[in-house]
């Protein structure tokens, strides 16, 4: 049994599960390590982005599929507000498509549910340290289907964005409505531009109606 | 309603008719009959009565033109009666017909001016067709103080036989009968014209019937048609809503157990699988070697959850819940190509999440199907989705380059999977429209559906969360 200190101060996780049996599990797990420390649990994406905001934990360990919001959009949301907090997508789910969209959202790594409490220690201490993590399952995925940004789809914060700017209000209005700052706005803008192919906002308009976004 | 019930209740109507219109055929026609009869034998009673009157009317005429003469012969006065037969041969009437014939009392003919040879033969012994002595009953009823008689004769018009009415009476001083008669040939003719009318008048009332009670059968029919026709469509209408709402309820059932499966039963082996993990770690503190059957116990745990996992998916692909129908469709795309090494290029738009549950999970279906039937009967080396939104349409498009399919089988419920004439169905509860053409050089299969069945939805659902 290893128990690497890297440094004095404990890192500080979030756990996100909407199972209590599995925060549980993964607590007890993890308390053998004790250069970590969970300093809370929460059942859904919602109540992990107040938690995010309050705590500011280093590390937010957090589940895919929960009610009222998943963790992606939770993911995306919270690298907007708080980018020093790391987030670790853990998840049953292995599809390649969970993997990309994790990684656009923001997340720093991608661990399976199936791993070992071993690899999700191991996990949580490399993107504390900014690295990225993926488990190697997932890292293969990746190689069989690389994410090419033409390709990308829109994040669901993208899309949101998108909705506003159709809906006629300016960066600086929309910064204000998701309370971030207008230079995140704008890199969103700049990221929907380069993935829909669209230069003009009368273009940007028309798709957001073509898709039903807003109301012709 | 039932159907036999209601053709039950349609025959019974159909029969009321025929029998109320076979009732008032016969009352009517037998009310016409009788009535006709009755009147018939009342004018030719009053006809005869007439013809009566004036025979006997001309009879004493033709006595009192000869009677100076005869009263005041003698009975043998030849001369005298010689002129008074010449005087019965002058007295004509009914132009051709009415005249005065004479015999005497042992039947010779001693006048007759239509049919002079016939004078001075004896008729004593002449008869008609059903043997009766003409002559003879002419004789008998002219000495009872003048008699009628009918008896066949030929008409001088007509020239031909014809009944006749005749009149006798007798000069007994001469022992002579003197007669004359009419032809009742025309008051025939009368009759039977009234007759005719008559029938005519039933064979009209006859055909009011006839056509009453067809349009009344026809209109029961029609209506019967109608009240079909409509159920039908009502039925039709509540089969079809009925089999969405079954697939509907089957689609809602496998998510729910899938994510139960996924969600629920899986999250609680995993936690089981960090406790198993724990409980080694904890024994690896005490120094103690983990026992062969931890290790067992946690790989077979881990065969359960892949299992359970593979079950779920089969159910419900979670993808197409979580990241919506595009992720959903490329991870079914990459899961073909590695099954089947065919390749499958894929056009899909870059927004997501813009379809409600119950769309995505038909049109995830469609595709499914589509690939299913390309696997197993196209031999096709590529496929192409495409997945755009336009024109106010979601166009989803699949097609393969593979032989194509008998068109006619193309709606058979197939041994496996859904059948596209449950897609179709699906799509069309949708109001959307579901096209399939095949020939030799591919299959493509082709979804729209209209916007209004999707507008608005990521405004309702992620949008709102992240207000």
């Amino acid at each position: 049994m290893t128990i690497n200190a890297t440094s004095d101060r404990k890192i500080t996780v979030l756990l996100v599960d909407d199972h209590p049996m599995v925060q549980d599990g993964l607590t007890a797990c993890l308390s053998y390590y004790d250069d970590i420390q969970v300093v809370a649990a929460c059942t859904n994406g919602k109540d992990a982005l107040d938690k995010a905001l309050s705590l500011k934990p280093d590390v937010i360990l957090m589940d895919v599929s929960m009610p009222i919001m998943n963790g992606i959009d939770a993911t995306e949301i919270i690298t907007d507000k708080i980018p020093d907090t790391k987030i670790l997508i853990f998840s049953m789910h292995e599809s390649s498509e969970f993997v990309t969209s994790s990684i656009q959202a923001g997340a720093s790594g991608y661990i399976s549910k199936d791993t070992t409490s071993e690899e999700v220690y191991f996990a949580i201490k490399t993107i504390a340290e900014g690295k990225t993590h993926f488990s190697s399952s997932i890292a293969m995925s990746l190689i069989e289907n690389p994410i090419r940004p033409e390709n990308e789809k829109l994040t669901t914060r993208e899309q949101v964005i998108l909705t506003w700017i159709a809906r006629g209000l300016s960066s600086k209005e929309v910064a204000r409505k998701l309370n971030i700052s207008y230079r995140t706005v704008e890199a969103h803008r700049r990221n929907i531009r380069t993935k829909l192919n669209i230069e003009s906002l009368a273009e940007l308009v028309r798709y957001a109606v073509n898709h039903g976004l807003v109301d012709p | 309603m039932n159907v036999n019930f209601r053709m039950r209740l349609m025959l019974i109507a159909v029969l009321q008719v025929v029998l109320t219109s076979l009732v008032t055929y016969y009352f009517v026609t037998k009310e016409y009959r009788d009535l006709s009869s009755e009147s018939l034998i009342t004018l030719e009673k009053f006809l005869i009565d007439q013809k009566k009157q004036e025979l006997k009317n001309y009879t004493a005429l033709a006595k009192s033109s000869v009677n100076h003469l005869y009263s005041q012969s003698i009975p043998d006065n030849t001369a005298i009666k010689s002129v008074v037969a010449q005087i019965f041969d002058g007295l004509l009437y009914n132009g051709d017909d009415g005249y005065f014939f004479v015999y005497d009392g042992n039947g010779t003919n001693i006048s007759h001016p239509k049919e002079p040879f016939r004078i001075g033969k004896n008729y004593w012994e002449l008869e008609d067709e059903s043997g009766e002595k003409i002559i003879q009953i002419l004789l008998n009823n002219a000495k009872n103080g003048g008699g009628f008689y009918r008896y066949p004769w030929l008409k001088p018009s007509l020239k031909a036989s014809s009944d006749k009415l005749g009149y006798s009476i007798y000069l007994e001083k001469w022992d002579w009968m003197i007669g004359t008669g009419v032809y009742l040939d025309d008051v025939y003719a009368q009759l039977s014209q009234l007759q005719n009318e008559m029938d005519r008048h039933t064979s009209k009332t006859k055909q009011i019937i006839l056509i009453v009670a067809i349009s009344s059968i026809f209109m029961i029919f029609l209506f019967g048609l109608i009240v079909n026709l409509n159920q039908k469509k009502k039925t039709d209408l509540k089969i079809n809503q009925l089999g969405q709402r079954i697939i509907t309820l089957q689609e809602n059932e496998r998510r729910h157990f899938s994510r139960e499966l996924h969600d629920g039963i899986v999250q609680i082996l995993i936690s089981i699988k960090y406790s198993l993990e724990a409980t080694g770690r904890y024994i690896g503190t005490a120094n103690i070697q983990k026992p062969e059957q931890l290790n067992k116990a946690q790989s077979n745990l881990n065969t359960a959850i892949q299992e359970i996992r593979r079950i779920s998916h089969h159910l419900h692909p979670r993808i197409l819940d979580e990241l919506g129908l595009t992720a959903a469709l490329e991870a079914l795309a990459s899961e073909f190509t590695e099954r089947t090494a065919v390749n499958i290029h894929i056009v899909k738009p870059a927004a997501r999440k813009l379809l409600p549950d119950n769309i995505n999970t038909t049109l995830y279906r469609v595709v499914q199907e589509a690939l299913t039937n390309i696997e197993k009967h196209a031999k096709a080396t590529e496929v192409a989705i495409t997945f755009e939104f336009q024109n106010n349409w979601l166009t989803l498009n699949i097609s393969d380059n593979g032989c194509g399919f008998n068109q006619e089988l193309k709606y058979e419920q197939p041994p496996q999977g859904i059948g596209l004439r449950n897609l179709a169905e699906r799509v069309e509860y949708h109001s959307g429209r579901f096209t399939v053409t095949s020939d030799t050089g591919g299959t493509n299969i082709q979804v729209m559906i209209p916007k209004s069945s999707f507008a608005n939805h990521f405004n309702k659902t992620s949008f709102e969360a992240q207000k």
